[in-house]
């Protein structure tokens, strides 16, 4: 036990040196990637966005949702369900606690 | 060992998501983060308030609790007592 704790002491600031210049281009990648997915929509993409729910809306209105082919339909089920998730990640962040409210 | 690592020239674009989707995702986001925080301030008040109606009843609350447990471990052994026949038992 002494011997681990001795070695640890000694590899340690190592080890956290390797695993710190190992993560650091897998991180640089995520960010690559989050800088374009996971940005908040910016003021000019407004448009965007509502020209997007007038098509989703005229889209059920017409009745193009019974054209929709099975893997389109299960796709949109997919992100649908995905975007309602966030709403759960939120409330474990509001209520400070993952599984209950700890009141 | 160089096929291990990962280089900035082989991996796939970022896809470019649709802005309806990013707004409903960050919303939810938000309105869980909201409607969390508020209906756990709601819950801490009402326990609060039950622990607070707790604690004035806890010293009644308990003495009853023990007279019960007098009660029904003085009935258990008479009961015994009566089993073995032994008379005129008194606890």
């Amino acid at each position: 036990m002494a011997k681990l704790v001795q070695s640890l002491s000694t590899k340690g600031p190592v080890m956290m040196k390797a695993l710190v210049d190992d993560a650091k281009p897998k991180f640089a990648t995520f960010l690559k990637y989050a800088k374009v997915e996971l940005v908040p929509p910016t003021p000019a993409e407004i448009p965007q966005i509502r020209s997007g729910i007038q098509k989703l809306l005229s889209g059920f209105r017409t009745g193009r949702w019974k054209q929709l082919t099975v893997k389109e339909a299960w796709l949109n089920t997919l992100v649908t369900a995905e975007v309602c998730l966030w709403f759960f990640v939120g409330e474990c962040i509001g209520k400070r606690s993952i599984v209950a409210y700890k009141v | 060992m160089s096929v291990f690592r990962l280089d900035m020239a082989d991996v796939p674009a970022p896809v470019r998501v649709s802005p309806l989707i990013k707004f409903g995702r960050w919303s939810f986001l938000f309105a869980g983060i909201l409607w969390g925080a508020s209906r756990h301030r709601s819950l801490s008040k009402k326990e609060n308030a039950l622990r607070e109606i707790e604690e004035k009843t806890r010293a009644a609350r308990e003495a009853k609790l023990a007279e019960e447990k007098a009660r029904a471990s003085k009935a258990e052994l008479m009961a015994l007592a009566a089993q073995a026949g032994i008379k005129d038992f008194t606890p």
